[in-house]
């Protein structure tokens, strides 16, 4: 029987051999070698089967599939952005050090995931002070007014947030799912619990609309939003905290989309593209001249024009892969998406805590919805709301905070892992 | 305890089924838009990337019919930039190409076949880079780049269009359009050309739409004989106007009274008195029936984009309206080519071949890629009606109101026409064709307010006739 870190550290290789031809490829497409880039990308694959190698040392169990899903999907961002912005290439390649390194971190701390549960609430407070600090110290770039700049730090403290929220509520639902299950009040068709134990549901709702509203950031409150509703579900089972959740964000939107005139260029932006090609609707527009141009092949790297999307190496990274690599590069990245995050809901299928199988899920639930939303924004299939695409967008919070809640899920597959039997 | 996880687990099998499910239909609208709508996204006016492409490899050259080039790459730095030698002179058929305004002309119409982009292996994607030749295949026009300038001078400066096709095959020797514009110039012109109130980027030969005024008594000469309503010796008196009860008189331009004459002889002075009275003696019925059967409420193809004519609505027409029709007024519009492919069919036994521009495709090295062979497009008359036709034409030229079009050992055949127009002064139209025993050449000339077209635009033809017949 094949060891599962051998099979990591194989899939890894594959991982690395496109990566490296990737890079390859854009290089030789401005018939330079550019030896910096040949040896950052070497430092990368170093970095991935270092951490292999670490984890073989201690002994690790997890998910083999983890750490090459997520070699690929960084390998495709850098050589995009390689090809869009090479100024940020290194930064970036920085970035993915600091993410491996932040990967190790929190799969050792992730061991005593157990413990955190008993700083639920301290979990709860930091990710809703990170969100309100967003918030009420927020500063706009490019657009998006949830970066925090201390010094010369500046990050987004929205893409970590999500994983205190995610502990917190895991916590909070795991302890109380016996009162969320058989719930005894009555309203109307619905049944409720008390009040004062969905309060911190109904909190986690307010400030998914606070950001609606005065950060005008639709991603993060779907996002925030959809997390505290589906795992409320998934602890009680009940569809009718669904529907209300449901009904009361409609409400919201509805309210929002009438108070607010830009939400409703966003709508309606989405809605009828081609009414006004040249002005709100340039971007998306844009992108699907790019997606369509690409088609089934693409048009090879660094023949394409992506370069025609305004932001196309953060929010529209997605098109940029559709146009050079075709539906078959975009359908891949789809498609490694599906893989990594189902091997989440399966680590978390194979848990045998309650909070770690929250927690696991939890996790899932927040990289497919912020998957979904960014890709469904960027082809048109859903407005467009400014979050980044996990592991391939440009950004330091991005990459970081994804390799961090990769550890966690690493570290709950390791419980039980695949080959525990 | 056991159950609950069990619930739980079930619950989230359920949120993971649901939210992957999202992802496959992600999935499958990428599917949609790559595949299914990549046609229309690359064909978009709006997406500049085939213009941009287009750059970064020398385009074919646009070629008149012995190879002269009227449109060519050069390169410029990095990338390549369109040239025209002929400039203003063939502005508006070959069109301009610029990354900013986009392309017009041949150069938008067959963009495809000059940028390359037309091969199969296009869709091979980053394979196709190692295949192709990394240029495009030039385009052979059937125009006559010398008839072409001759009648771009012949037009001086005045405003107004002439077209030149051989009636034989549609294929068109010269199309110009006045005022004009330097297509080198696009770019740094552009906001003062897009914005001259006088349209130079207008095709006038194909989207101008103009009364054809007496021109178009040909036509209605020849309808009178094919419905019979008029034989060749029959005479009608004519005075120097026309009563039409209730209250309406359609009067000769010099209200000259012709007395009795018969068709050949109306059609030499093209008395309006005369045609008058042969449009009420058809009716309304049969005289829309005429602009059927020569093709005015249908279209030539797309390569052209010609305007659809205006032709009044006949059943309600009055029949003063219906005698202003036969005259070529009234609310009646038509394209100079239009008129251009009139007289062609009585130069051609009564036969109209579709116009056409594009002789051939062919690669770099001269190889042929696609021919364009001439096409038969409506047969609106017979050759002995056609032949009628030409000859009373013919007497237009020899001693009626054309002889300004006659030229020496040549028995040139024509029409004149003054258009009234609601915007100033009349058009002077003249159409014909030369050598009237073996046509070899078709015309319509239009030149907007320059008063009569015996005078202005006869002459004009004259010399367009002998450089295309030389």
């Amino acid at each position: 029987m094949i060891n599962t870190r051998q099979l990591e550290r194989n899939l890894l290789v594959v991982a690395g051999i496109i990566m490296l031809n990737g890079i390859l490829a854009v290089n030789l497409a401005h018939s330079v070698l550019n030896y910096q880039t040949l040896g950052a990308v070497t430092f990368i694959f170093a970095g991935f089967m270092a951490v292999n190698i670490v984890l073989c040392k201690i002994g690790h169990t997890g998910d083999p599939l983890f750490l090459p899903l997520a070699s690929l999907l960084v390998g495709i961002g850098l050589i995009i952005i390689l090809r869009l912005k090479p100024e940020l290439f290194m930064l970036q390649v920085m970035w993915v050090g600091v993410g491996l390194s932040a990967f190790l971190i929190s799969a050792i701390l992730a061991k005593r995931l157990e413990q955190i549960a008993y700083f639920k609430y301290i979990c709860g407070f930091i990710g809703v002070g990170l969100l309100l600090s967003a918030i009420l110290f927020g500063v706009d770039i490019g657009g998006n007014k949830n970066w925090i700049i201390m010094g010369p730090v500046r990050f987004q403290p929205s893409e970590f947030a999500k994983i205190f929220i995610v502990l917190f509520l895991a916590a909070y639902l795991s302890e109380r799912r016996e009162l969320l299950t058989l719930a005894t009040k009555h309203y109307g068709p619905f049944v409720l619990p008390h009040p004062r134990f969905i309060a911190p549901l109904i909190a986690v709702w307010g400030l998914g609309m606070l950001m609606f509203v005065l950060q005008r950031d639709m991603g993060a409150a779907l996002l925030y939003f959809g997390l505290a509703i589906i795992m409320t579900y998934m602890v009680s089972g009940r569809s009718s905290y669904v529907i209300i959740g449901m009904i009361s964000f409609l409400v919201g939107s509805v309210i929002c989309y009438n108070l607010y005139s830009h939400i409703q260029l966003r709508v309606d932006i989405w809605l009828n593209p081609w009414s006004d090609p040249s002005g709100g609707a340039y971007q998306i527009v844009q992108s699907l001249f790019a997606l369509g141009s690409g088609g089934i092949m693409g048009s090879g790297l660094t023949y394409g024009f992506p370069t025609m999307i305004p932001e196309v190496h953060t929010d529209f990274i997605f098109a940029a892969i559709g146009e050079e690599m075709g539906l078959i590069g975009a359908g891949a990245v789809i498609l490694l998406y599906i893989l990594m995050i189902y091997r989440a809901f399966r680590t978390s299928l194979l848990s045998l805590m309650p909070f770690s199988m929250m927690v696991a899920a939890g996790l899932a639930v927040s990289m497919a919805l912020q998957t979904f939303l960014i890709i469904a924004g960027v082809i048109k299939f859903f407005p467009l709301t400014g979050i980044t695409l996990p592991f391939i967008s440009y950004g330091g919070s991005s990459i970081v905070s994804n390799f961090i809640l990769l550890g966690m899920l690493f570290s709950i597959s390791e419980v039980r892992g695949c080959d525990a039997k | 305890m056991r159950n609950d996880m069990n619930d739980l687990a079930t619950n989230i099998r359920k949120v993971a089924f649901g939210l992957l499910s999202l992802l496959v239909v992600l999935l499958f609208y990428l599917t949609y838009i790559q595949v299914v709508q990549s046609d229309f996204l690359i064909a978009h006016p709006l997406n500049r990337r085939t213009l941009e492409a287009s750059r970064m490899i020398p385009q074919g050259m646009i070629l008149d019919k012995s190879g002269e080039k009227l449109a060519y790459s050069k390169k410029v730095g990095e990338s390549f930039k369109r040239e025209y030698p002929y400039g203003a002179i063939a502005a508006q058929v070959v069109g301009y190409d610029s990354i900013t305004y986009g392309r017009s002309g041949v150069e938008s119409t067959f963009s495809r076949d000059l940028t390359g982009n037309n091969t199969s292996i296009a869709h091979l994607g980053a394979v196709s880079h190692l295949l192709t030749n990394r240029s495009g295949n030039n385009v052979v026009l059937t125009l006559d780049a010398t008839v072409q300038e001759t009648a771009y001078r012949a037009l001086g400066n005045h405003k107004g269009a002439i077209v030149a096709i051989n009636p034989n095959t549609g294929a068109i020797l010269a199309m110009v359009s006045k005022p004009s514009f330097d297509p080198n110039e696009i770019d740094q012109q552009w906001k003062h050309i897009s914005t001259d109130k006088s349209s130079p980027l207008l095709n006038r030969v194909t989207q101008g739409l103009y009364p054809p005024g007496s021109t178009l008594k040909v036509m209605i000469a020849e309808a009178a004989r094919k419905e019979k309503v008029i034989d060749l010796k029959e005479k009608i008196y004519c005075e120097a106007a026309l009563k039409i009860p209730p209250d309406y008189s359609l009067q000769e331009s010099h209200l000259e009274a012709y007395g009795n004459i018969n068709l050949e002889e109306a059609l030499a002075v093209s008395s309006n008195v005369f045609f008058g009275t042969l449009s009420l003696k058809l009716g309304y019925k049969k005289m829309e029936n005429i602009f059927e059967r020569f093709g005015f409420k249908r279209s030539v193809g797309q390569e052209l984009q010609e305007v659809a004519s205006h032709l009044p609505d006949f059943s309600s027409l009055g029949d003063g309206d219906l005698a202003q029709t036969g005259i070529g007024q009234g609310s009646l519009l038509v394209t100079p080519l239009r008129m251009a492919m009139l007289a062609s069919s009585f130069a051609n036994e009564g036969k109209i071949m579709r116009p056409y521009l594009v002789d051939k495709i062919t690669g770099l090295d001269g190889s042929l890629i696609k021919t364009f062979a001439p096409e038969e497009w409506l047969t609106p008359t017979t050759p002995q009606l056609a032949d009628e036709i030409n000859k009373m034409m013919v007497r237009v030229v020899r001693n009626g109101t054309g002889t300004a079009a006659s030229l020496p050992g040549v028995l040139v055949a024509g029409k004149t026409g003054t258009a009234e127009n609601s915007q100033g002064d009349s058009h002077a139209w003249f159409i014909g064709f030369a050598p009237a025993d073996n046509p070899q050449v078709a015309i319509a000339v239009i030149v907007e307010n320059a008063g009569f077209g015996g005078s202005i635009a006869a002459p004009m033809a004259r010399q367009v006739f002998k450089a295309a017949l030389q």
